[in-house]
C-alpha cells in the first residue's frame, strides 16, 4: 500500500511541543552569566546627534558597558543592501542603510543612539535614564509630497533630495490606448502605513565560546543563514565559527526578515567583546518604533476602456514611503506595480514610482509586501468604471481576465526576482463563478433591496488579485534515514508558524513511504543546514518543500539500490512500503529502513566506488521563475450609516495556490492573512504627526483584530498546478492579506450607494467613514436613511 | 497640540507680571514638587516630576525662557523639557489685560509638541494632563497672588 | 533600590520560595526565576493576553502584577495543564486537531484563559466564545479554529 500523505489533512508535529509550553522561542534562552540589554533610542524622527554622554550610567551599580557609535570603532558600517535596484532602464536608486547606533544625526524616533548591557534588564533600563544626550532638532520630513518639495529638510543631505528611487517600467503604449479608449477613468488612492504586530517581538541572544572559537546566535530572524553569512563576514569569522539558531519563532510576516537590524549587528559583537552572553529582548514599545513596517503609498492611477468596459491600458503615478533608511531596496514598489495587473489582459500599462525618503521607521515588506496596493488601485478603478458604464461590478472583471490559453503570459515589465512578470499557470474564471455562486451574488441584490426597506444597509464585494509566489534563488534539504528508522528532513528555511514541520515531514513521508509522525524536520538552525536564504515571498513551501521532495527522491534511489544488493534481488523486485524493504512476492525477505540504514554504514568491509554511506542525499531547487498563485475574496458587509461601524457578515474566498500539500494549513494561512487583511483594511493605522512621532504606539490604542471582529471565512481551493516545480505547488503565506481592503471597499461603497461616496484610501477606520458619510450627505442634502 | 484660554486673576496687572517671573512662584505653579532657579535674564531651570496615565512619573530637566517681554502686558514662555520618555518643546503666548475691579485677564495660546515614548503610549491623555497641568498652575498662581496681596494689606 | 523580598509561591503544585525585587513581574519570575517559559510575553501592557495564568484558579495577566503579590497564592501554567507526561488536557488536544495555532506563541494564553472560561460555562455558544478570547490577540489563525478548538473541547469534556 503506498501512503498518501500529500493534499492530506495532517495533524501538525510541532504542536505538542507548542502547547505543551516546551517549544522553545528565543527568549527562553537562559544561560549562566547573561548580560541583558537595553537601548536608548531616539525621542526625536529628526535631529543632530551633538553629543552623548553614558558617564552616569556607567557608575550604577549592575552596568557592565555602555555602547555609542564612537566605541564601535571599524565595526561601525551601515547595513547591507538587502536586495540590489532591479535592472530597469533609466532607473534613479539612492542607497542609504541603516546604521548600528546613530552617529551625527537620528533620523527617525526610536533609532538607537546608545547600548547598555548589564547584569538584568532591569538595571539596563534604568541605566538608560542616566544617559543625556544633546540633540538639535530639525524639522521632520512625513508628508510624501512634501518631501519632494525643492525647499524640504533633506533625511539625507548627500543625495541632495529625499528620492530615493525612480522606476518606469512598460508594456505596450499606453498613449495609443489613451486616445482609442471610450472612457478614461483617475482616481488617486491612498494607502497607509501598519504594523506586522507579530505577537514576539525581536529577541537576539547570543554566546562566545572562547575554547571552541564559535559563536551561537539565536535569532527571531526569517533568515538565518543570510544573516550567519553577514555575521561571520561582519565579525571576521568563517561562516563555520558562526551558527545562527531560529528556533520556534512567534509570527513572522516579513520584518522579521529584515537585516541587520542594529540589535543583530551588536548583540553578538557585545557578547565576544564582553566575554559574556548577552541578551536582549524587544518590548512592544519599541516593536513600534524599531521594527520594520509597511504600505504608505499615494497613487495617481488612470485606466482607459471601451465602453463595453474592456480594459485598454492602465497608467500609474505613485510614490513610495521607505521611511528613513531603503536597506530593502524595491521590492515593496516593484511588487505594487507588477501586481497591480492582476489577473487581468492589459494590453497597455505603463507605470512610474518615485521611492521617498522620510523620518519615521525603516519600510520593509509585510505580509503582502505592495501587491496589496497594486490589487486595491486596479480594483477600485475597475469598481469605478463599472459604475460609470453601468456594468455589473463582477461583469467587468469576467470580461477582462486572461483566458486560460494566454498561459504561460509574459508582460514586459520585471518582478522583484529581476524576471519578467510571468504568469505561469491560471484559470481565473472558474475561481470568479464559484465565489459569486458561494456568496449568493445573484440573489443578494433583491436582498439588498429587501433589507433597505427594513433600513439596514449590507452591501457586497467581489475582487480578484494574483499573487507572484515562490520566486527563487534556491533552497535545499537534507534527508536521511536513521537507523531508529526514523526519518530525519533538515532545510535551510526559519519557520514562524507555517507548520513546515509538518508540510515537509507529508512531502517526505510519501516519498519514501513511512509514518508521516517518523518524520522530524528540522529548520533555521545553519549547524544542520547551511544553505538557503529563507522565509519570504510566500516561497517556503514551493520552494524548500521542493527540494525536500527532490532529496526524498534520491533518499529512495539508495534505499531501494541498498535494499537490492543486501536483499539480493533486483532493483526493480524491491517494495518499499510501511518503513520496510522487501522482495515482492517473498514478503518474509524483508528488511526495516532503519537496519538498512545500519548496513548502509558498515563497520567492516568496503563501501564500493561510486557509491556513498548512509541513506542520505541532500538536494537543491532553485525555479527560475515564480507560479502565479491566485484567487476571488467575496464579503457582504453591513454599515450602521449613523455610526459608521461595519460588520462583515460573510467573507467567501475561492483561491488557487496550485496543488495542496495539506488543506487545513492551507486554510490557516487564508484564514490569518484575511484577519490580517481587515485589520489593515479597517483598524490598523500608525498615526505620526507632523513632526514624525508616533501617535499609538501601544495595543491600547494601535488596534489589532479580535475574535469578535474577525468572521468565519467559507473557502474553496482550485488547484491549477505549478508546472515550474515536480509537486505543482505555488505559495499561499500572504494570500489572504492581499485583497481585502479591496473588497472590503467595494462592498462598503455598495452598502451605501445612493450616498454617492468612493472610498479611495485604505485603512478607512469607522471615523474616516464617518467623515465621508457626512461630507455625501452635505453635497446631496436629499439622502434620507430609511427608518429601521 | 495647543493648549490655550484665558484666566481672571482678581489682583492688579502690575502684581501679576511680578509674579510670573518669580522663579520661587513658578516653581510652586509648577505641579509635581518643581524646582526651578533663575540661571540669565529670563531664563529659568529646574526639574518637575510628572506622570501621564500609564507612565510612571519621572523626573523631567525643564528650561524655560522668557521672550518678547512687555511689560507688564505681554511675553512668549519658551519651554523645553526632556524626561526619560521623551520631551516636550513648545512655546506659550501671554497676554494680560486689565479689566473692571481691578482684576487682570490672561489670554494664553500654547504650541506644544510632545516627543518620545510618551508621544506613542500617552496620547489619548497628554491633552487632559496638559489642560489639567495648566488650570492647576493657573490656580496655584492666583493662591499666591492673594497671599501676597494679602501680605501687603 | 529596594530591599528584595521572600515570597513563596506555589506554581503547578510546587511549591518555590524565592528572594525577589519587589518590581519583579510575575511573568518575568516564572519565565526568568523559575524557568517555566511556557507562560509568553507579548506585549507587558496587559492587552494581547498572551501572558495569562491562573492565580488561585482564575485567569490573570502575568504582566500586569509583581510577583510579591502572588505571595502565598497558588499559579497554574501552560507547563501543567496536560494531565501526565505525554497526554494532553482536552482543549490542548482539540487546538491540535483542529490547527488552532500556528506559530503557537499567543497559545499558553488561550488555553489559560479557556481552562476557567469552560470550567464555568461548560457548553458556550459561539458568541460566547469568541467574547471569551477578546481579550487575546493572535495575529496568525484569524481565530476561526481556535474557536472551533473550544467547541470540540467542551462537548468532549461534557460527554466525559
Amino acid at each position: 500500500m503506498t501512503r498518501r500523505y500529500v493534499g492530506e489533512r495532517v495533524a501538525r508535529n510541532e504542536d505538542r511541543r507548542l502547547l505543551t509550553g516546551r517549544a522553545m522561542f528565543v527568549d527562553d534562552v537562559q544561560l549562566p552569566g547573561m548580560l541583558h540589554v537595553a537601548f536608548l533610542r531616539s525621542d526625536h524622527a529628526h535631529a543632530l546627534l551633538r553629543g552623548v554622554d553614558v558617564s552616569a550610567a556607567l557608575e550604577r551599580p549592575g552596568v557592565v558597558a555602555v555602547f555609542t557609535a564612537d566605541d564601535l570603532g571599524d565595526y561601525w558600517q551601515p547595513g547591507p543592501l538587502l536586495v540590489p535596484p532591479p535592472p530597469v532602464e533609466g532607473i534613479v536608486f539612492h542607497e542609504a542603510t541603516q546604521v548600528p547606533l546613530a552617529k551625527d544625526k537620528v533620523r527617525h524616533v526610536g533609532e538607537p543612539v546608545a547600548m547598555v548591557v548589564a547584569e538584568s534588564r532591569y538595571v539596563a533600563e534604568d541605566a538608560l535614564a542616566d544617559i543625556v544626550v544633546d540633540y538639535e532638532p530639525l524639522d521632520a520630513v512625513v508628508d510624501l509630497e512634501a518631501a519632494l518639495a525643492p525647499d524640504a529638510p533633506l533625511v539625507h543631505e548627500r543625495f541632495g533630495t529625499n528620492m530615493a528611487a525612480f522606476v518606469a517600467q512598460r508594456h505596450g503604449d499606453y498613449d495609443r490606448a489613451r486616445a482609442a479608449a471610450d472612457m478614461v477613468i483617475s482616481r488617486r488612492f491612498l494607502y497607509d502605513r501598519g504594523a506586522a504586530a507579530a505577537m514576539e517581538n525581536r529577541v537576539v541572544a547570543a554566546q562566545w565560546d572562547p575554547l571552541a572559537e564559535d559563536l551561537t546566535v539565536w535569532d527571531t530572524t526569517q533568515a538565518p543563514i543570510p544573516i550567519r553569512n553577514g555575521l561571520a563576514r561582519m565579525l571576521g569569522l568563517m561562516e563555520s565559527q558562526v551558527r545562527v539558531v531560529a528556533p520556534f519563532v512567534g509570527g513572522g510576516f516579513g520584518p522579521k526578515i529584515m537585516m541587520f537590524y542594529p540589535e543583530e549587528v551588536l548583540v553578538p559583537w557585545a557578547a565576544m567583546r564582553l566575554g559574556r552572553p548577552v541578551k536582549w529582548t524587544e518590548d512592544r514599545q519599541e516593536n513600534f518604533f524599531a521594527t520594520s513596517q509597511e504600505r504608505g503609498q499615494v497613487h495617481d492611477a488612470e485606466m482607459a476602456l471601451t465602453r463595453d468596459g474592456r480594459i485598454l491600458g492602465v497608467r500609474d503615478f505613485f510614490l513610495h514611503d521607505c521611511g528613513a533608511y531603503d536597506p530593502y531596496g524595491l521590492t515593496i514598489p516593484i511588487n505594487s506595480q507588477c501586481t497591480l495587473l492582476g489577473p487581468y489582459d492589459v494590453p497597455h500599462y505603463y507605470s512610474e514610482f518615485r521611492a521617498v525618503f522620510t523620518n519615521k521607521t525603516i519600510v520593509t515588506p509585510v505580509r503582502g509586501a505592495g501587491r496589496q496596493h497594486g490589487v486595491f488601485v486596479m480594483e477600485r478603478l475597475l469598481d469605478i468604471a463599472a459604475r460609470e458604464l453601468g456594468l455589473d461590478p463582477v461583469e467587468i472583471r469576467r470580461r477582462n481576465y486572461l483566458s486560460p490559453e494566454l498561459f504561460p503570459h509574459n508582460f514586459d515589465i520585471l518582478y522583484q526576482d529581476f524576471a519578467p512578470l510571468y504568469y505561469d499557470s491560471g484559470n481565473y474564471l472558474p475561481a470568479l463563478e464559484t465565489a459569486t455562486e458561494m456568496i449568493g451574488y445573484e440573489g443578494f441584490r433583491e436582498e439588498q433591496r429587501r433589507l433597505r426597506e427594513e433600513g439596514r444597509y449590507v452591501g457586497v464585494g467581489v475582487v480578484s488579485y494574483i499573487e507572484g509566489t515562490g520566486i527563487g534563488p534556491y533552497e535545499g534539504a537534507r534527508v536521511t534515514v536513521d537507523p531508529s528508522g526514523r526519518v530525519r528532513v533538515a532545510t535551510g528555511l526559519g519557520t514562524q508558524g507555517q507548520g513546515h514541520y509538518t508540510a515537509f515531514a507529508q512531502i517526505v513521508a510519501e516519498a519514501l513511504d513511512v509514518d508521516v509522525e517518523r518524520v522530524s524536520v528540522v529548520t533555521g538552525d545553519t549547524r544542520e543546514f547551511g544553505w538557503g536564504t529563507g522565509t519570504f515571498a510566500s516561497r517556503g513551501a514551493v520552494v524548500a518543500g521542493s527540494a525536500c521532495h527532490a532529496a526524498a527522491v534520491a533518499v529512495r534511489g539508495k534505499i531501494l539500490a541498498m535494499a537490492a544488493r543486501v536483499l539480493g534481488a533486483a532493483e526493480e523486485q524491491i517494495d518499499l512500503a510501511d518503513g520496510r524493504v522487501s522482495v515482492r512476492g517473498i514478503p518474509e525477505r524483508f528488511m526495516t529502513l532503519g537496519e538498512l540504514a545500519r548496513h548502509a554504514n558498515p563497520l567492516r568491509g568496503a563501501v564500493k566506488p561510486g557509491t556513498e554511506p548512509g541513506l542520505e542525499a541532500t538536494a537543491y531547487f532553485g525555479p527560475d521563475h515564480g507560479s502565479t498563485a491566485s484567487g476571488v475574496h467575496a464579503m457582504i458587509v453591513e454599515v450602521d450609516p449613523e455610526t459608521a461601524m461595519v460588520e462583515i457578515l460573510r467573507y467567501v474566498v475561492v483561491h488557487d495556490c496550485g496543488r495542496l500539500i495539506n488543506p487545513q494549513l492551507v486554510e490557516g494561512q487564508v484564514q490569518g492573512g484575511v484577519a490580517h487583511g481587515i485589520g489593515n483594511s479597517f483598524y490598523e493605522k500608525l498615526h505620526f504627526d507632523e513632526s514624525g512621532q508616533l501617535l499609538n504606539a501601544s495595543f491600547m490604542d494601535y488596534l489589532l483584530p479580535t475574535a469578535m471582529d474577525v468572521p468565519r471565512v467559507e473557502m474553496a481551493h482550485m488547484e491549477t498546478p505549478a508546472p515550474m516545480n515536480p509537486l505543482g505547488l505555488k505559495g499561499v503565506g500572504e494570500a489572504g492579506a492581499i485583497p481585502a481592503g479591496a473588497a472590503f471597499a467595494q462592498a462598503v461603497e455598495d452598502a451605501l450607494s445612493g450616498y454617492g461616496l468612493e472610498i479611495t484610501e485604505i485603512p478607512l477606520s469607522p471615523s474616516q467613514l464617518f467623515e465621508l458619510l457626512q461630507v455625501a450627505r452635505a453635497a446631496s442634502p436629499q439622502i434620507q436613511e430609511t427608518a429601521g | 497640540m495647543i493648549v490655550e484660554g484665558e484666566y481672571t486673576f482678581s489682583g492688579p496687572r502690575d502684581v501679576v507680571w511680578e509674579l510670573l517671573q518669580d522663579p520661587e512662584v513658578l516653581s510652586k505653579a509648577m505641579p509635581g514638587a518643581a524646582r526651578l532657579a533663575l540661571v540669565g535674564d529670563g531664563a529659568y531651570e529646574g526639574s518637575i516630576r510628572v506622570g501621564v496615565g500609564p507612565v510612571t512619573a519621572a523626573e523631567w530637566k525643564l528650561a524655560v525662557t522668557l521672550q518678547d517681554r512687555d511689560p507688564p502686558a505681554h511675553y512668549v514662555m519658551q519651554v523645553d523639557s526632556k524626561g526619560p520618555i521623551g520631551f516636550t518643546r513648545g512655546s506659550a503666548s501671554v497676554d494680560l489685560a486689565e479689566t473692571d475691579g481691578g482684576c487682570t485677564l490672561m489670554r494664553y495660546r500654547a504650541d506644544l509638541q510632545v516627543g518620545g515614548k510618551v508621544a506613542g503610549i500617552g496620547q489619548r491623555l497628554i491633552d487632559q494632563v496638559a489642560k489639567m497641568m495648566t488650570h492647576r498652575g493657573l490656580d496655584a498662581l492666583s493662591n499666591e497672588l492673594r497671599a501676597r496681596l494679602a501680605e501687603e494689606a | 533600590m529596594a530591599e528584595p523580598l521572600a515570597v513563596t509561591v506555589t506554581v503547578n503544585g510546587a511549591p518555590y520560595e524565592r528572594s525577589v525585587e519587589p518590581r519583579l513581574l510575575l511573568s518575568d519570575f516564572l519565565r526568568h526565576g523559575i524557568g517555566l517559559t511556557g507562560t509568553h510575553v507579548g506585549c507587558e501592557h496587559g492587552v494581547c493576553g498572551a501572558c495569562t495564568v491562573l492565580l488561585d484558579g482564575e485567569a490573570v495577566r502575568s504582566c500586569l502584577m509583581f510577583a510579591v503579590q502572588a505571595d502565598g497564592h497558588e499559579v497554574a501554567t501552560v507547563e501543567g495543564l496536560a494531565p501526565e507526561e505525554g497526554e494532553l488536557h482536552p482543549l490542548q488536544e482539540a487546538f491540535r486537531e483542529v490547527h488552532g495555532l500556528q506559530c503557537g506563541f499567543c497559545t499558553p494564553g488561550f488555553l489559560m484563559t479557556l481552562v476557567p472560561f469552560l470550567r464555568d460555562n461548560p457548553a458556550p455558544t459561539e458568541h460566547e466564545i469568541r467574547e471569551a478570547i477578546s481579550g487575546n490577540l493572535c495575529r496568525c489563525t484569524g481565530y476561526q479554529n481556535i474557536v472551533e478548538a473550544v467547541r470540540l473541547a467542551a462537548e468532549r469534556m461534557a460527554a466525559t
